[in-house]
């Protein structure tokens, strides 16, 4: 079994074991940086992952299902959205309703218009068919591009806070803090151009949820983020779903460790909303 | 050396020799067994010092944070709290109290 087998059969034996996502999510990620630092055969390392997800799961004292928490209002609603660059049909009749407590993923081929789909969500581009309803404040973090090179990452906060009717202080203290939850903590005297893509990328997602919106869309928001960041950032996106946010995240790969309530795949063909499945404790 | 005796020592005491080498220092988990290895313990496997940590930091005696080296990957740090050191000044006279008479003992017949 190589490593990335283990850590697959680890992930799943601690899912059986009823540990919770976010602890499961820590204790892998963990095993993985150190089978990286140190090699070897992650059997002699760490043993069969079925007896050392149970040593975790008794260190951790594993706890009962969680409850399926109730649905909250809709925050999001969009239907029949339809969208043509020229002759080509980019979004065929797509849709997908998101509550308040939910996220849901957008997943599907490359070239699928899972892109064009969350910008229509943001109002960013119209469709030429179908409508979207967003209920309560928006946020939205683009793949790339939603940092400026010669602004320091403070004024980008002051910046969208101003937008959100916050002060100055308070605008950077809030970005400052958001920004540590992903495990950055942002320098008072570097330029943006100066931070490395991963790090531009904190940044853009720190401004999206800056101002606390309702309803939050994240375009593939982690390209550049290390494993540990990209732990730190589903950790986040739980909490936020935990304090009601509705949020909508597109990917192209859906790790088996992430936690969505809601899939829409947008491969041609498929274009249909499926339970979190793929994410463990889907709480659809 | 018995590997079994080893392993029954080593439960015992390898939470105290943790919270030792954290006392001056934050590190992560690989580099504790590189210590812990260093310091003569021999070598302690990530299935074994993981758990240790995970009930360390579950009984408040270190805390945890993901958080990028100054050069390389993020890491889970491991940082020890006050707790942690009261308890590693308890448990390590602990010890003291009870290797003394052992080593006393042991020491005088095992020539013989």
């Amino acid at each position: 079994m190589n490593a990335d087998e283990w850590l697959r059969a680890f992930a799943a034996e601690l899912r059986q074991r009823r540990v919770r996502d976010d602890d499961a999510r820590h204790v892998v990620a963990e095993a993985a940086t150190h089978l990286r630092d140190g090699g070897g055969d992650p059997a002699v390392v760490f043993g069969l992952p079925g007896r050392y997800a149970a040593a975790i799961a008794e260190s951790i004292g594993a706890t009962p299902p969680p409850v399926p928490a109730a649905p909250g209002p809709v925050r999001l609603h969009a239907r029949g959205i339809t969208k043509r660059y020229g002759r080509r049909t980019v979004l065929r009749d797509a849709g997908l309703t998101v509550r308040a407590g939910q996220i849901a993923a957008i997943v599907g081929a490359n070239g699928c218009g899972k892109s064009t789909f969350l910008r229509i969500c943001a109002g960013l581009i119209s469709p030429d068919a179908g409508e979207v309803t967003v209920t309560g404040r928006l946020g939205y973090c683009p793949q790339q591009g939603g940092t400026a090179d010669f602004l320091l990452p403070d004024e980008h906060f002051v910046l969208v806070g101003a937008g959100g009717g916050l002060a100055r202080g308070p605008a950077r203290r809030a970005g400052r803090a958001a920004a540590r939850k992903l495990g950055w903590d942002a320098p008072g005297d570097v330029l943006t151009r100066h931070l490395s893509g991963g790090t531009r990328q904190k940044l853009n997602l720190t401004m999206s949820t800056l101002t606390e919106p309702d309803v939050l869309l994240l375009d593939e928001p982690y390209q550049g983020f290390d494993r540990g960041t990209y732990v730190d950032f589903w950790d986040q996106l739980g909490r936020l779903r935990d304090a009601g946010r509705a949020i909508v995240v597109v990917t192209h790969l859906l790790n088996q460790l992430d936690r969505v309530d809601l899939v829409l795949d947008l491969t041609p063909a498929g274009g249909t909303v499926r339970d979190g499945d793929a994410g463990w404790g889907g709480r659809a | 050396m018995d590997i079994e005796r080893r392993g029954q020592w080593l439960r015992g005491v390898l939470d105290l020799c943790v919270l030792g080498l954290l006392r001056d220092r934050e590190s992560y988990g690989y580099q504790l067994a590189q210590a812990l290895e260093a310091a003569g313990i021999g070598s302690i496997q990530g299935g074994t010092l993981y758990p240790v940590l995970l009930r360390l930091q579950r009984t408040g005696l270190v805390s945890a944070q993901w958080r990028e080296g100054a050069a390389g990957p993020a890491r889970k740090y491991y940082r020890i709290t006050d707790l942690g050191r009261a308890e590693l000044r308890r448990g390590g006279q602990d010890w003291l109290a009870f290797v003394a008479p052992v080593t006393g003992l042991v020491t005088e017949r095992v020539d013989g």
